[in-house]
């Protein structure tokens, strides 16, 4: 990691503005379908979180109504794809339809991790319409608490 | 009722699709991360209510370095009109996902009247 200039988080005037601002534009975030992410890129981005750990780093993306097999999940070099197809369901025999709001389609994301991550040790797991995937952090790239001797 | 208000977490809406088959009123909703225990479904006074609600995200789970699903509960009210039948609602959820049907009324369906000649 480079080394890093102190910030003066201790006032920051602008704060305040900054959440008020982030508040207001949630209140016309109405965009509750998953947009795409490039011009040319046809694919859908389901929303997804990453949390980082001490030891690792965990991933949830939002895919309901998926199986396993609709789901490809891959890593390498350090670059997590998650790729598959929400198919719409073809059950319907005749009526009209009165709303659509869900999405269906082909879906990538992919996340780049700033530590090493272990390939060997990725898991993935759906469970009630979320994946989660955890990858563990290379042995390196692992947090280190150092105890300050006090003489 | 005001002191609930107070414990319940932001909700919005599930994406929902709605559609006729076979005369039946089908609604199918997005609702990831909900269990079979946190969801509710009911009807009072002519409106169906869908409640499902999610694990809370732990914020002391981590540093979130990428955040966007949402914290919240899913809510969502319709209104039922009258060619619904209250006693034949089904809900089902599996993998995130619950469908709703709701039947039309034999009364409320189309039927053919004969058409005697009287000669």
């Amino acid at each position: 990691m480079a080394i890093m200039r102190r910030t003066n988080e201790v006032y920051d005037p602008f704060r305040e503005l900054r959440t008020l601002q982030n508040e207001i534009n949630s209140l016309f975030d109405f965009d509750r379908f998953p947009g795409t992410t490039g011009l040319f890129d046809r694919s859908v981005s389901p929303a997804l979180d990453v949390i980082e750990n001490d030891d690792s780093f965990t991933v949830r993306v939002e895919l309901p109504g998926l199986s396993e097999k609709d789901i490809d999940v891959s890593f390498a070099s350090n670059v997590l794809t998650i790729r598959g197809e929400k198919k719409e369901e073809k059950e319907r025999k005749s009526g009209k339809v009165y709303r659509r709001e869900t999405w269906n389609g082909n879906f990538q994301r992919t996340v780049t991790f700033p530590l090493a991550v272990d390939g060997e040790g990725v898991k993935a797991e759906l469970k009630n319409g979320i994946l989660t995937v955890t990858l563990p952090k290379h042995e390196e790239a692992k947090a280190k608490h150092i105890s300050v001797n006090v003489k | 009722m005001d002191k609930d208000k107070k414990i319940m977490r932001k909700t919005m809406p599930a994406p929902c699709d709605i559609y006729e088959d076979e005369g039946k009123i089908i609604l199918r909703l997005d609702m990831p991360g909900v269990t079979r225990e946190h969801l509710s479904v009911n009807i009072e006074n002519d409106e169906l209510r869908i409640s499902g609600k999610r694990e809370p995200t732990d914020v002391n789970a981590g540093r979130f370095l990428i955040r966007e699903i949402p914290d919240r509960d899913f809510y969502q009210a319709y209104t039922l009109d009258t060619t619904i039948d209250r006693d034949k609602i089904e809900a089902e959820l599996a993998k995130g996902r619950l469908i709703v049907t709701l039947s039309i009324k034999e009364s409320e369906k189309p039927r053919k009247i004969e058409v005697h000649p009287k000669d």
